[in-house]
């Protein structure tokens, strides 16, 4: 993990911005689940984005790996936008771009075998004509992930959890992608298994260079992984900049509420932290709060919270924060 | 490996294993169904039934179409008179004639008629030159000697000539049986072809299209399954002719779209799930998605509702044969042979059973193995 380092050096991977997504909620309302958000990924890094649940985190990546189609804004990958592209023209930018899933049991095709699964994107991509020809592919790849060749030819159903995890990860993998969008791929998973999982995507980063888009709300996990954070809060990136920094000075009070809702194992430490975390419920994305979305359950909420909507400020060495407590 | 609990090295080859025993999913189905005694005897049945239809003609001397107008409504038990010499049994037809029935039940010719004695209520026949009585004074009718007036004592034996009997043309109940079945089956078969090609290529591109590409299709479907399809049977009867052709034609133009609905909501469900959104960000053509991925996981529901809509196919093609609009004579199905029956139901009850049976059974069979086919590919209920 690189210190300080500013994030919008380079030619960025992938650039969002601005990007949206509303979701048809019927009855002529919407539901705000990615609201115009903007962020830079380099290539080698890895970006983790945090939040509660039904924060639109997996809208987000699914909008920027195109299964849904963003309502506004642009995805700007390897130096095109591809926010506009039909499926045909988006074709060769899939071989750059995979996705890792959540639920290992629902993202694997129960009727096909490892190894048709895994060679799935190389016959998409017609990187092997056949099936058979597949092998020399598919064999290394399972070795790489932990499987052994005999797996090949089993059916999905008869892995664990995370024996399955993994096959999806070499299904993701197998075409050397340059992105890869992990949507929470370890929180179906046992906790032994987890580290399993994440070293094994550090591993593949380390060799290949692979640029991670790193979803979940396992906190400390995201520390471990990224080199750099950011904070969803009812569609929008509230905070965003260096993982350490976000870590050790989270300036948004959201962000300070989710980082003192981890729990902490020594007792006594906790009882003294007590009256963290955040209170009230997440509010509707149908209707969003106006203003800065949070003001319903920010602690130091002001009466210009409930009115403007703050914008992104640097607030030093690449940290942005939007929140009106920064002015 | 006896200790099982022992620490593995890394590079043991057991480190992975999986202990289960090795089970592909058509394995998986076939052990579930097996255990299921109504599901197998439903099988056997079917089994037994199509080798009835398929192989059954060639045994038989009969034709469906060939008629014996000398034993018209004989049915599989006789009451029968022994003669004179107990050489043989005579058998009074429907129409007032001795048939000669040797002992072992096969039907002899008609008897010549001598003469006839309306005033004593009886009609004369000549046996092996012996003159033997029809008396038809009161019923039962009866066999006696004209002379002595003595009555022949009487019995009651199996039909060996024709086992299930003969309908009022003569032709033998057991061969149109067959050939019944056949049709039965032919329909059956075409239901269930046409169902699988069209319902899920039109069920499965309605589902996955979705939108108001699913919004038409799906009107169109809705439209073909409210025309009621006795009168569509019979619009396209006059259009092409009674005869299976257009009973094949009228199934098969309709009975898809029960399997295309069932298909298309499975679709529909389907292709929310990672592994369909998977193969997206894969990049795999829409072809590859459908019949990869999509179709095969509705396998399921698309197996049971074709077994479900056999029983179907084959209860309105006997519906249209039983209304007349079905084949047409002397072609048999069961359908038409229960409409024949129901001229002389009071006298000859036996030619409604058995098409009646026949129909039974291939429902209860079929019924079954979709049952047991609906439970045998719910994973839910492994084992």
């Amino acid at each position: 993990m690189t210190e300080n380092k500013n994030i919008s050096a380079g030619t960025p991977l992938l650039e969002v911005k601005d990007l949206t997504r509303y979701f048809d909620a019927g009855y002529k309302m919407q539901v705000h689940a990615v609201d115009h958000i903007s962020f830079k990924l380099q290539k080698g890094r890895t970006l983790g984005l945090v939040g509660e649940s039904g924060c639109g985190k997996s809208s987000a990546a699914r909008t920027i790996i195109r299964i849904y189609e963003p309502t506004q804004g642009q995805i700007i990958f390897m130096g095109t936008d591809i926010s506009h592209m039909n499926q045909k023209m988006l074709k060769p930018y899939r071989k750059n771009m995979q996705m890792i899933f959540q639920d290992p049991y629902a993202s694997l095709n129960a009727r096909m075998t490892v190894r048709d699964i895994i060679a799935e994107p190389l016959l998409a991509h017609g990187i092997v004509r056949r099936k058979e020809e597949a092998n020399e592919y598919v064999y290394p790849m399972l070795e790489k992930v932990g499987l052994t060749t005999e797996h090949a030819n089993r059916y999905a159903h008869e892995f664990s959890g995370g024996q399955r995890q993994r096959v999806g990860i070499a299904r993701a993998l197998i075409l050397h992608p340059q992105l890869v969008i992990c949507d929470e791929p370890i929180s179906a998973l046992d906790v032994s298994i987890q580290a399993q999982v994440i070293n094994l995507l550090r591993d593949f980063q380390e060799e290949e260079g692979t640029t991670y888009l790193f979803i979940a709300h396992d906190l400390s996990m995201v520390r471990y992984v990224s080199d750099e954070v950011g904070v969803m809060y009812l569609g929008q990136i509230v905070e965003m900049g260096v993982s350490d920094d976000i870590y050790q000075h989270p300036a948004h009070p959201y962000t300070q509420g989710l980082l003192s809702s981890i729990p902490i194992a020594n007792p006594k430490l906790a009882r003294e932290k007590e009256g963290g975390g955040i209170k009230g419920d997440i509010p509707s994305p149908i209707n969003p709060p106006a203003g800065c979305r949070f003001h319903t359950r920010c602690p130091y909420a002001k009466p210009i919270c409930a009115e403007q909507t703050p914008q992104m400020k640097d607030i030093g060495g690449g940290h942005l924060c939007a929140c009106h407590l920064m002015d | 490996m006896e200790n099982k609990w022992g620490k593995l090295k890394a590079t043991n080859e057991d480190r992975e294993k999986i202990w289960k025993k090795n089970r592909t999913f058509a394995g998986d189905v076939w052990f579930r169904f097996r255990h299921k005694p109504t599901a197998l005897a439903g099988l056997i049945i079917i089994a037994l039934l199509m080798f009835f239809a398929v192989f059954g003609p060639n045994f038989t001397d009969y034709s469906y179409s060939k008629q014996n107008l000398d034993v018209v409504n004989v049915p599989p038990r006789m009451r029968v008179y022994e003669t004179a010499d107990g050489e043989a049994y005579l058998y009074i037809t429907q129409n007032m004639k001795l048939l000669e029935v040797s002992k072992d039940g096969h039907l002899g010719s008609q008897l010549e008629k001598v003469r006839e004695d309306s005033g004593r209520y009886m009609t004369i026949f000549d046996y092996k030159g012996t003159e033997v009585a029809l008396y038809y004074g009161q019923k039962p009718y009866l066999v006696a000697d004209p002379e002595t007036l003595v009555i022949y004592p009487h019995t009651t034996v199996w039909n060996h000539s024709y086992l299930l009997g003969t309908d009022s043309l003569g032709r033998d109940i057991l061969t149109r049986l067959m050939y019944g079945t056949r049709v039965s089956l032919v329909v059956a078969f075409v239901a269930v072809a046409v169902n699988l090609i069209i319902g899920i290529a039109y069920g499965g591109i309605s589902g996955y299209a979705g939108g108001n590409a699913d919004q038409v299709m799906m009107r169109i479907v809705d439209i073909i399954s409210t025309i009621p399809l006795t009168l569509y049977v019979i619009l396209i009867m006059v259009l092409l002719g009674s005869g299976l052709k257009s009973i094949i034609i009228a199934l098969g133009t309709v009975y898809w779209v029960d399997m295309a609905r069932v298909v298309r909501g499975q679709v529909l469900s389907l292709k929310q799930q990672d592994f369909v959104l998977a193969a997206r960000t894969i990049g795999s053509p829409t072809k590859t998605i459908l019949f990869q991925h999509l179709v095969p996981n509705c396998m399921g529901s698309i197996l049971v509702t074709a077994t479900m809509l056999i029983p179907s196919a084959i209860f309105m093609e006997a519906f249209l044969g039983f209304l007349g609009i079905g084949l047409r004579p002397p072609l048999a199905s069961l359908g038409t042979m229960c409409n024949d029956a129901t001229e002389n139901l009071r006298t000859c009850p036996y030619q409604l059973f058995f098409p009646a049976l026949v129909i039974v059974l291939i429902m209860f069979a079929f019924n079954f193995v979709g049952d047991g086919l609906r439970d045998a590919l719910d994973p839910k209920l492994k084992k």
